[in-house]
């Protein structure tokens, strides 16, 4: 009886010990995941292609010269926007899955590495895409920041805090800014001023495409200059050279180009 | 058995410390910043900058004194932030209107005085800036200030080995990006607190007014704290006081912000602490005394749609009250905060 109570209290012991050696190595590894992840995620990669007008021509920078709906002659210097809050809708089953949702993507027609986002979602039959473009009112005001909304971007007014949510620069021998150069710098996000949009795009021919675990989705979006100048509000490089500050008049370009995006093709492998 | 107990517990502490050493994995090569906790003045409301997002640490608040100090924040190398913001003006330009910047030329409105700054929802005259962190950008970029571009001062510090040490030793690392650069030039200007003029000494029970200071105190008290409101002197908000707009350079202050016509000829209302050191007065600077700027309310003020109600019929004050105004508001001057060696340019 003495003997069985020792032995049990050794193992006892021995037990304890391993237990806890057990718990302080897990505790450790703070990366380790406890949650099976509830099945391979779907690849989608997102790529934005710039056109004028018509979406089978990519758009050139500077040496194009392009007409908007006013046969206005300009070109382009610079097309870039801000997009988060991507998600993937099957219209069927009502049902929303988020992409990368926190993330904020600087789309920058200049910068091709931007171009091209790699995202994965849920895998399931979609038939459409959204997203938000611009930034959120909060983050704006969240002080500084690192990432795609880093103030050197560029998309940062200092002297009235708040991003730019979309640009679009050129020149165009009508303009009567400096060397011709017509800039829109698209921002606002108090209720009053907002020009924060959310896109959804139908995929080509409303078609559900059914996107399976482990294998990869390419949609092909396309961003038309064209739209930025007319539908539902005129503007005429003429008239306005310079749009650089939030209200109204920004929101009118913004409702203009909240249309500017096309899905184009789709290949799901 | 004791023995093998004393084995089983010593076994047990080693594979504990082991374990516990394995863990701080992040805390290799030089030591973790220093914290620093900031202390709110008694008296005082919370603040709206709370650096939670930001912790205040010496190394962070070190490197930011730096970077305030460093004409390399600006395109020729000769516009720090200090040089428009002096410690000895209660980091305001003393004695001018207007600041200068690159290249010959004036800033269009008074650089004002850096003190106290976490306690303002808003900062600069027309309360653009949102966030204390971001603020720095403006001064920054404005082409008639240090008009440089945030990426050249990131390449310009990069290049600097002592300056990789100091963002190593304030975050752990050595990138030098702006969000760091904004982050500790906030703990170095939010840390500029100033709570120790002979007003706040009387308050403690410390110190006691002089006749005529109380006696300024009291008028105060019943004709300026409308706006001026203790213990901040200021209630941050917008104003029109009934300043003619120059016609020169046509500021409508607030409405440049907001698009807002009912804000025309708003300014933010400034705080009267360290009055003295911070002359000329005014978001123009167009008074170079107090007297001037208190004659103002007595018989300035221009009547227009936007102008306050507190000051649109003036406020009457007589000479005596003038004189008595003045002998208090030179108690509000701290100069402990101002010869403070801790704020001043480092070594």
């Amino acid at each position: 009886m003495q003997r069985n109570l020792r032995y049990i209290t050794r193992y006892a012991s021995i037990l304890i010990l391993f237990l806890l050696f057990i718990a302080v190595v897990v505790s450790c590894q703070k990366e380790i995941k406890f949650a099976p992840e509830e099945q391979a995620d779907h690849n989608v990669v997102l790529r934005f292609k710039p056109v004028v007008q018509y979406d089978s021509v990519e758009m050139k920078f500077d040496t194009v010269t392009y007409k908007n709906f006013f046969k206005e002659p300009f070109t382009v210097s610079a097309f870039k926007f801000y997009i988060h809050g991507i998600e993937l809708i099957n219209t069927d089953s009502n049902k929303t899955y988020p992409v990368g949702f926190k993330k904020y993507f600087l789309i920058d027609f200049a910068d091709t590495n931007s171009l091209k986002l790699k995202l994965t979602v849920l895998p399931y039959k979609y038939n459409r895409i959204a997203f938000m473009l611009g930034v959120d009112s909060s983050d704006n005001v969240s002080g500084a920041q690192t990432g795609a909304l880093d103030p050197a971007k560029g998309m940062f007014w200092e002297w009235k805090t708040g991003y730019v949510m979309a640009k679009l620069e050129g020149k165009s021998p009508v303009s009567s800014g400096p060397a011709n150069v017509f800039q829109y710098h698209i921002g606002g996000f108090t209720q009053a001023e907002s020009v924060i949009k959310r896109i959804t795009l139908l995929f080509p021919f409303g078609e559900s495409v059914d996107m399976q675990p482990g294998s990869t989705t390419e949609i092909n979006i396309t961003a038309d200059a064209y739209d930025w100048f007319n539908s539902p509000h005129d503007i005429r490089i003429t008239t306005h050279s310079g749009i650089m500050s939030t209200g109204a008049l920004a929101q009118q370009v913004a409702e203009n180009y909240s249309k500017m995006f096309t899905v184009v093709e789709i290949i799901n492998d | 058995m004791t023995i093998r107990w004393t084995i089983r517990i010593v076994l047990f502490l080693i594979l504990g410390t082991v374990c516990v050493h394995a863990c701080k994995k992040s805390d290799h090569g030089g030591g973790a910043p220093t914290p620093l906790s900031f202390v709110i003045p008694s008296g005082f409301p919370d603040p709206a900058y709370t650096f939670a997002t930001n912790p205040l640490t010496e190394q962070g608040f070190q490197l930011g004194r730096k970077l305030f100090y460093d004409g390399r924040l600006s395109r020729d190398g000769n516009f720090p932030c200090a040089s428009c913001h002096q410690q000895f003006a209660a980091f305001a330009t003393f004695d001018h209107n207007f600041s200068h910047g690159f290249n010959n030329q004036f800033t269009t409105r008074n650089a004002p005085p850096l003190f106290n700054v976490v306690w303002q929802k808003q900062t600069h005259w027309d309360g653009g800036i949102l966030n204390l962190e971001v603020q720095p950008l403006a001064p920054l970029t404005a082409p008639n200030e240090m008009a440089e571009d945030i990426n050249n001062v990131i390449n310009k510090l990069s290049q600097d080995a002592g300056y990789k040490q100091l963002f190593k030793a304030a975050y752990g690392d050595e990138t030098i990006n702006s969000q760091r650069m904004l982050l500790a030039l906030t703990q170095f200007v939010g840390s500029l607190v100033s709570a120790d003029s002979k007003y706040d000494r009387v308050k403690k029970g410390m110190a006691s007014f002089a006749q005529d200071e109380q006696m300024g105190y009291t008028i105060f008290q019943s004709k300026c704290t409308g706006c001026h409101a203790e213990p901040l002197f200021t209630d941050n908000s917008f104003r029109n006081t009934g300043l003619a707009a120059d016609p020169t350079i046509n500021d409508k202050g607030r409405m440049r912000i907001t698009n807002n016509k009912a804000d025309s000829l708003k300014f933010k209302v400034p705080s009267l602490r360290n009055l003295y050191v911070t002359f000329p007065y005014g978001h123009d600077g167009r008074f170079s005394s107090v007297n001037q700027a208190l004659e103002h309310y007595n018989s300035g003020v221009q009547v227009s749609t936007t102008v306050d109600p507190l000051v649109k019929n003036g406020i009457p004050l007589s000479t005596n009250d003038k004189i008595y105004l003045q002998a208090f508001l030179r108690t509000l001057t701290d100069s402990t905060f101002i010869k403070n060696p801790r704020f001043a340019a480092p070594e």
